[in-house]
């Protein structure tokens, strides 16, 4: 395996820790200390993490409404990230943005998007941009298999194709999108055949699995910054809550918990616990350690959360626009 | 550690749940993850799971009550733990009897637009605000905009006019030079019926001079009469503005009247009595209109009808009891108010009559003091009328008329005796006003002239 | 001083800001070879080349959000949408991207970018190709809208559009392209938020916009002869608004009409009589008229797409009856 010790560690790390920050908004919403809509990433770890590994800080990731994971796979700190949830000044959006719009634009985190299929656009953007000034900079775009059907898509993948972008299309494919079973919104079973009507590679891997979506995205990524183009990257997975929280019984209206079982079987961070265990990776203690200390990073993220203050009202006026003026440089 | 179950958020808008079933009971062990009960909310039913492992020390919210979502509803602790002391002292809940909402109160009506939008009167923005300025009655302006809308021109037009009339309005004083006030001042002539030519507006010599010679030609009054058989005369502007205003009163609201014949002998000794001490202590002779006025004012009091004036629908009953009294100027009637007759003592009373009287014939009322009326007493006592009938003075509603005193003789049980009689008038708007209290009224102040009370003649 | 067209003003600052500044790149459909159907991009495809001058296909959608992408990351674009009718394919990434952005991110992330597009009808291009929204983005936030109605404004406004690293909508009108007028050859930039006043008057106000700019100055001059003396006022950009000139030229003359060729409801003169209303009540001495097209679909028909144009006439209308109030 070219990943080192450190680098899975790392990996498995983030998994752990976007599992607890999930768990945590459970309880925090449940109990009212949460406003707004939470949709919950639990289940799903391995794709944001996977794919992020392969990414620097300066790469770009354009994320969805269920982006916790994506978040914190690239860096995010979950500090600011609690604070946001909980609409303090201290959050990364000044309170301002919410569960759904974090970003953090310093680690090319261009947003988390409310907008199904409205980070597509957006991160062809930042691929165009990329392109234009140079660089070898990369972008990975999230989005899931509801909106694959978006106009956005289409237009994305095309313009990123035609332009041949360092954009690499990652679809998370949860089978759902919200109440809506993919089998009864596409009539394809692989969303990566569509890359074919874009002339681009396109590949599906086991989504709960890691390594195995390290790999593919690795792959894109190498193409991208060599200058040879857009990928689109299926990764198939399954979200163990309902859509949002609040969705009943865990989406007892569109699913039964048995659906849910099997899922909860294949669980991703338990399943690179065991691999890395076998390969020696890890020792039990040392996973006990790295659960702990995600559990008490996240704690504090709450505390920190709940000791700052609210955004007064004379905030509502500001950042509607950008104050200093730029120009030509 | 305790851990705090509750009834967790169901969803964005739903605010209340009922617990359907608790899955433990008090003292059962239950894991992370567990479902502990269900919740019924909005028709839709959740399992809700234990959000610790150890045991469900104690149930708050018991099966079948509606609660609010996020109510304490248990309490879990670890193994062996005793459950803290403030969970044992929340009492369960009542069933809660669901509050309607109540809308907030209707947005404020302005009083400005209340007591402005009199009728059908159109005016715009800003000849309201020149009118509100400067003291304007809107209703004495004719509009010449469309659909007899005010327009500014009109309110400045009449600013301007009446300034010339010598009615005094509410605004900056007047600017004029030295020169121009003490001339002004030894004429004898209103500084702001002066229009100033000056700069900024001032009022200069010269200005003064002119209006001395306006004032000069004699006005249709003072002209001999064999001169005005045969001349046109157009009317001037307040003959116009008391045209329009009788006009208006008369055709709008149907008056009736009432009469009744006053015994006034006791008042005019009364009077005889405390004259010379009364012009000592308050520098005015006390006459009989001024007896008439606080009898008017105390009688009012019963009768608030007659303090009243219609708008539109509705009938608006006055605060105030301001009682106006009519004098006769040249160029015709002017009315200042009396302010609360039925409080004042006749020596205030008295005074402030003189006072207005002097100034109205000066024209130096204030629109205040001529808009403040809420009812108006007309005599004719010095000319020899018997009885006359007046017009409303609008929007009032009752004017008393009083004829001459004279001398009459009558029968007063069996036998001739001579009485001082007024013939006093009482006219009021139909609309508001039926004939029995007309009647009454009259008949009250009759009683109170006739027998003055000491409330009456307090001094 | 020379004169150039209102398209060559604004072909003008873009080449000139592109020169100076290469962050700027252009996007749009037929732009590029072609030069724009109005011919506003001629010439820059040549000067400098595919990479910066972009045909894209037909993605509205597609490429105003890569424009929002590209801003968020070191770019400056220019996006071309044909009509302003198209800018409704790509409707959630103005108003839910490129509008938000900023805010959404408490500041985080900017989006300098300026996206053209153009109102008007009068070509017969009928009911999709001839609307004038532009008043749907005064009502979002975080959009700068930007209304030149001469070539002098139009250069001196995308100057400053190009100097504003905030999401800015410039709206051009089809009819005023060949319309030619004095422009300095040297760079200058029109503030956002200054309103110009074409021509001084006492008696009645007119705010108007793009092509009505030019009809309100006829009618002034023709009612001047008559003694009546109009002051037009062109706000420039109705995002942000001039709303101090425009109160302090009604409390001069205490009449207001506004011309906008959107349709009359929740246009652009709506929300300027809402403001003089509550802001300048005392001063008004007859009813604010607006001047607008009907709400009606663009209709093809010559005759009846003359009928539907605001013009000269109907300013004059909105004259009369405030001259009823004078």
């Amino acid at each position: 395996m070219g990943l080192s010790k450190q680098k899975k560690l790392e990996m498995f790390g983030k998994m752990v820790k976007i599992r607890f920050f999930e768990e945590r908004i459970v309880d925090l919403y449940a109990r009212g200390l949460v406003p707004g809509l939470a949709h919950l990433y639990i289940g799903e770890e391995a794709v944001a993490v996977g794919a992020c590994a392969n990414l620097r800080d300066d790469d770009y990731i354009t994320s969805t409404h269920r982006g916790h994971g994506h978040v914190i796979a690239k860096g995010g700190d979950v500090r600011s990230m609690m604070a946001e949830l909980f609409g303090k000044t201290t959050g990364y959006c000044k309170g301002k943005g919410g569960s759904m719009h974090i970003a953090d634009v310093n680690i090319g985190i261009l947003g988390a998007n409310g907008i199904a299929g409205g980070g597509l656009p957006i991160a062809v953007g930042a691929g165009l941009s990329a392109k234009y000034r140079k660089t070898d900079q990369v972008t990975i775009c999230f989005f899931g298999d509801g909106a694959s059907n978006n106009g956005t898509f289409h237009e994305s993948l095309n313009l990123a194709a035609v332009h041949g972008l360092p954009v690499i299309f990652t679809c998370e494919n949860n089978q759902y999108g919200i109440s809506t079973a993919q089998k009864t919104h596409q009539t394809i079973k692989d969303v990566s055949v569509r890359s074919t009507a874009y002339d681009i590679p396109g590949v599906t891997v086991d989504g709960n699995d890691v390594m195995a979506v390290y790999e593919a995205i690795n792959e894109a990524v190498q193409r991208a910054r060599s200058g040879k183009g857009p990928s689109l990257v299926e990764c198939k997975t399954y979200r163990w809550r309902g859509h949002h929280e609040g969705d009943p019984n865990l989406g007892e209206r569109y699913r039964s918990r048995e659906d849910i079982k099997p899922w909860i079987e294949k669980c991703p961070i338990t399943r690179f616990e065991k691999l890395l265990l076998k390969e020696k990776v890890l020792t039990q203690a040392k996973i006990d350690g790295i659960k702990e200390a995600g559990k008490k990073e996240i704690d504090e993220a709450v505390e920190f959360a709940n000791n700052s203050s609210f955004p007064k009202h004379e905030e509502i006026y500001q950042d509607v626009f950008q104050e200093e003026m730029g120009g030509s440089r | 550690m305790a851990t705090e179950v509750v009834i967790p958020m169901l969803g964005i808008t739903v605010e209340r749940g009922k617990i359907l079933k608790w899955f433990k009971s008090e003292g059962d062990r239950v894991e992370k993850g567990e479902s502990i009960f269900e919740v019924e909310a909005e028709k839709v039913t959740t399992e809700v799971e234990s959000p610790a492992s150890g045991i469900l020390k104690k149930i708050l919210v018991h099966e079948n009550i509606e609660v609010p979502v996020l109510t304490l509803v248990g309490v879990i602790t670890s193994e062996g733990e005793e459950i803290p002391e403030k969970y044992l002292t929340i009492a369960p809940p009542k069933e809660e009897t669901p509050t309607t909402m109540v809308p907030a109160a209707s947005p404020e009506v302005s009083q400005r637009m209340a007591s402005e939008t009199s009728g059908q009167i159109r005016v715009v923005p800003a000849a309201r605000k020149a009118a509100r300025e400067s003291g304007i009655d809107l209703s004495s302006i004719s509009g010449s905009g469309p659909g007899g809308t005010i327009l500014k021109k009109d309110v400045e037009n009449s600013i301007a006019l009446l300034r010339r009339e010598g009615v005094a309005l509410k605004g900056k004083e007047t600017r004029a030079t030295p020169l121009a006030k003490r001339l002004a001042e030894k004429q004898g002539i209103l500084l702001d019926m002066v229009k100033g030519t000056g700069p900024g507006g001032r009022v200069t010599k010269m200005d003064v001079v002119k209006a001395l010679e306006i004032r000069k030609a004699p006005t249709p009054a003072e002209a001999p009469a064999e001169m005005l058989f045969g001349k046109t005369i157009p009317m001037s502007r307040m003959r116009k503005v008391i045209a329009r205003r009788m006009s208006q009163s008369a055709f709008t609201a149907p008056h009736i009247s009432f009469f009744s014949d006053v015994d006034m002998g006791k008042l005019v000794q009364v009077r005889k009595e405390i004259l010379a001490d009364f012009e000592d202590q308050f520098g005015v002779r006390i006459s009989i209109n001024d007896f008439i006025i606080k009898a008017v004012g105390l009688t009012i009091r019963e009768y608030p009808m007659l303090n009243a004036s219609v708008d539109g629908e509705n009938i608006r009953i006055n605060p105030e009891i301001n009682v106006g009294l009519a004098v006769a100027m040249d160029e015709g009637l002017i009315v200042p108010a009396i302010p609360h007759a039925d409080r004042l003592g006749l020596g205030d009373i008295a005074t402030m009559r003189v006072d207005l009287v002097e100034r109205a014939r000066k024209g130096k009322l204030t629109m205040e003091e001529i808009e403040r009326g809420t009812f108006t007493v007309s005599s004719l006592a010095q000319f020899d009328i018997t009885f006359f009938t007046a017009i409303l003075n609008p929007p009032q509603c009752g004017i008393l008329t009083v004829g001459k005193m004279d001398e009459k003789l009558s029968l007063v049980n069996g036998k001739v005796k001579a009485r001082q009689v007024t013939q006093c008038g009482l006219s009021v708007d139909h609309r508001i006003i039926d004939g029995a209290v007309a009647s009454a009224f009259l008949q009250a102040l009759k009683k109170e002239l006739e027998n003055p009370s000491d409330e009456f003649l307090q001094l | 001083m020379r004169e150039i067209s209102y398209a060559q003003a604004i072909n003008e600052a873009l080449r000139e800001n592109m020169r100076r500044n290469s962050r700027i790149i252009l996007m749009g459909e037929d732009i590029g070879r072609y030069g724009g159907i109005f011919q506003v991009t001629a010439g820059l495809l040549d000067e400098f080349g595919p990479e910066r001058v972009i045909d894209t296909p037909i993605s509205e959608s597609g490429f105003v959000g890569t424009c929002v992408g590209a801003a968020m990351t070191g770019l400056h674009p220019v996006a071309e949408v044909m009509f302003i009718d198209f800018t409704t394919c790509a409707m959630d990434m103005i108003v839910n991207q490129m509008a938000k952005m900023h805010y959404m991110s408490g500041g985080r992330g900017k989006v300098p970018f300026v996206l053209r597009t153009n109102i008007g009808a009068g070509r017969g291009a009928a009911a999709q190709h001839s609307q004038s929204f532009h008043s749907f983005f005064m009502h979002i936030p975080g959009l700068k809208v930007a209304t030149p109605a001469t070539p002098y404004d139009a250069k001196g406004l995308m100057n400053t559009a190009l100097a504003d690293e905030n999401p800015v909508m410039f709206i051009e009108h089809k009819k005023l392209f060949i319309t030619k007028g004095h422009v300095p050859e040297e760079a200058y930039a029109i503030p956002f938020g200054k309103a110009d006043i074409k021509r001084e008057g006492t008696d009645i106000t007119i705010v108007a916009t793009h092509a009505l700019v030019q009809k309100s100055l006829n009618v002034a001059e023709e009612m001047s002869r008559e003694g009546v003396e109009i002051e037009v006022l062109d706000p420039r950009t109705i995002t942000p608004l001039d709303k101090e000139a425009i109160l302090n030229s009604v409390k001069k003359t205490g009449k207001l009409i506004t011309a906008d060729e959107g349709c009359l409801t929740g246009g652009f003169g709506s929300e300027v009589a809402a403001i003089v209303a509550q802001e300048a009540f005392d001063y008004l001495e007859a009813p604010i008229m607006r001047v607008g097209s009907p709400d009606t679909p663009v209709p093809f028909s010559p005759p009846l797409e003359q009928f539907y144009i605001p013009d000269e006439g109907s300013i004059k209308d909105a004259v009369s009856r405030i001259l009823a109030y004078q």
